[in-house]
């Protein structure tokens, strides 16, 4: 009985610690992050977030394009992507036992799995490689590929969720199927929707790999148009931390710094008001 | 007679484009890859070499290097989530504080959802020198004589820490999969087993007996993010052909080899057709350990 007693005890231990251990990166992590990057962004002031890129070992200089970028790549992203996704999810979610919605469902979860890195070398071969330069939409392109199964999977769960009688009852004033959607269930499930479309823009707005070869990058031009390469934040902090000189790595940290607080702000709210989310 | 549904028309188009996007890619891999199958045949997956030259007759690729180094790290990364997860998951439905089950989602949460190049970043300029100091120089100044601390780290650039970055990477991820899992289990259950006598360690033992094939789904699924990973890995892995057994030897991986040698490879004949075998390779692993995962999760919802 005592032996049974002692493991139980050493269990409960274990599994704390375990779970202490599980988040400790998460504080090391923003408490890192936070101490190397606020002196770069309070040192570099107003023109850290406007100004252009600092030439090696010569002050800070600022990631404005990269700012900019971030948020050109983000809007097009979402242009292209959020349509196709929120459609796609309503078929999933109004015809769940046909075979292209069960193979929707399929494929949307398989998506949301897939390196995003070999979205970014397929967007490059069909697209980069014809155009002759990395731009601003193949950049978006390979986002919204990355963002899509979010959003789409979302929608349809939010669709899935309204109680039957709504239906019903749309259909029983006389409502087409397309008029019961858009009209009614849409409406209802508003707030599912909205928080894909979140989660799939937080998600975005932080990756790397899907623009390496697509995005190009620029630290010194702002947006030159959609067929020009463009900068994106984390972009610049993966290019600046390979770099051997000390104010670049500098710079990456102020830029980790003004990302973690994009993501956050994003984030934050979203999970503040849900039970759960999909990541 | 039957009635056609306009609205299915309709929508099915959208379907059909994500689709053929999805189909598209696996098109576009095999074909860019094709000029490397004809030239070397298998060789490119089972070959350790990497001679890039401007004479297309002297290049040679093998990328075994690369898919040694995904594999070895991911499978760190899964031992390494698996206790952690799984504690994780137990901890904060059953025994945490009430006031303290939030905050902990919530911080797995971020955690999970975190853009990677923090994780990244913070890899490279602080957890690697960590590791070097702490735990690799003393295993390797005692332990050398055991193969996997034989290696000397001299950068901290290693297998291991890439293996340390991915598990706290995935970590989140496994755990939100077993923690709803576990959630799930009807409470009869939690009381049966409470009545028959059974301590909180005998009981969770029980418990998670049910949900294993959730548990299953969550390590497939967190070693299919793991293997895809790119930035955070490339930063921390030391990029160098090398197969060693040792956690410390730097190594590359298949996604940190396209995000290293992609950039200048349209210079050479036959190195973007590599790259491209490479991702395939990284593709059709993903897409079976992904498929095994959902297959897993799908079981573990449809047998309540």
């Amino acid at each position: 009985m005592l032996v049974r007693k002692i493991k139980d005890k050493l269990f409960i231990v274990g599994i704390a610690t375990l779970t202490f251990l599980t988040i400790l990166p998460l504080f090391h992590i923003v408490f890192s992050v936070a101490v190397e990057g606020l002196p770069v962004l309070l040192k570099g002031g107003w023109n850290f977030i406007t100004g252009t890129l600092a030439p090696p070992d010569d002050g800070l200089g600022g990631i404005g394009p990269a700012i900019v970028g971030t948020f050109v790549l983000t809007f097009l992203a979402s242009l292209l992507g959020l349509p196709i996704a929120i459609l796609t999810g309503i078929y999933a979610a109004e015809y769940p036992n046909s075979l292209l919605g069960k193979a929707t469902k399929t494929l949307l979860m398989i998506m949301m799995e897939f390196p995003t890195i070999l979205v970014g070398l397929f967007v490059m071969q069909i697209l980069v490689v014809p155009m002759g330069s990395y731009s601003a939409l193949a950049g978006a392109l390979a986002l919204a590929i990355v963002m899509m199964p979010y959003v789409a999977v979302y929608t349809e769960e939010a669709l899935r969720g309204i109680p039957k009688k709504y239906r019903e009852g749309a259909f029983a004033l006389g409502l087409t199927r397309f008029n019961v959607v858009f009209r009614v269930l849409i409406g209802l499930a508003r707030k599912g929707i909205l928080t894909g479309v979140l989660i799939g823009i937080a998600k975005v707005a932080g990756e790397t790999a899907p623009l390496l070869f697509t995005a190009g990058g620029a630290t010194r031009t702002y947006f030159e148009g959609i067929n020009r390469p463009v900068g994106a934040i984390p972009l610049l902090i993966y290019d600046l931390v390979q770099q051997p000189y000390k104010n670049y790595h500098e710079i990456a940290w102020g830029a980790s710094l003004l990302l973690l607080i994009i993501f956050l702000a994003i984030f934050l709210p979203i999970r503040l008001s849900l039970k759960e989310v999909k990541l | 007679m039957v009635r056609m549904d306009k609205f299915k028309t309709f929508l099915a188009p959208f379907c059909g484009l994500v689709f053929g996007l999805f189909i598209l890619m696996l098109i576009v891999y095999l074909t860019a890859s094709l000029p490397i199958f004809e030239r070397e045949g298998l060789a490119i997956y089972t070959t350790n070499v990497w001679k890039a030259s401007e004479n297309p007759q002297k290049e040679f690729y093998g990328v075994l290097a690369a898919i040694y180094g995904s594999i070895y790290t991911s499978v760190l990364a899964v031992l390494i989530a698996l206790p952690l997860s799984i504690s994780f998951a137990v901890f904060v439905i059953d025994y945490a504080p009430k006031r303290l089950k939030e905050p902990l989602m919530v911080a797995t949460d971020i955690m999970a959802g975190l853009p990677t190049i923090i994780y990244g970043i913070w890899g490279a300029f602080v957890l690697v020198p960590i590791l070097k100091e702490y735990v690799m120089m003393p295993l390797y100044e005692h332990f050398s004589f055991i193969p996997l601390f034989s290696f000397r780290p001299v950068t901290g650039y290693s297998y291991l820490s890439a293996g340390v970055l991915l598990g706290i990477m995935v970590t989140p991820f496994a755990s939100a999969i077993i923690r709803e899992a576990y959630r799930s289990i009807p409470y009869i259950y939690r009381e049966g087993v409470y009545a028959l006598g059974a301590t909180r360690y005998e009981a969770t033992k029980i418990l998670l007996g049910y949900i294993k094939p959730a548990i299953v789904a969550g390590i497939l699924l967190a070693f299919g993010r793991a293997i895809g990973e790119t930035v955070a890995v490339s930063l921390v892995i030391g990029n160098v052909f090398n197969i060693n057994p040792s956690l410390f030897a730097p190594g590359y991986t298949i996604s940190s080899l396209i995000a290293n040698q992609f950039g200048n490879a349209y210079i050479y004949k036959y190195m973007v057709p590599a790259l491209f075998a490479a991702g395939l390779s990284l593709f059709i692993i993903g897409l079976i350990v992904n498929l095994a995962g959902l297959m897993y999760l799908r079981r573990f919802k449809y047998a309540r």
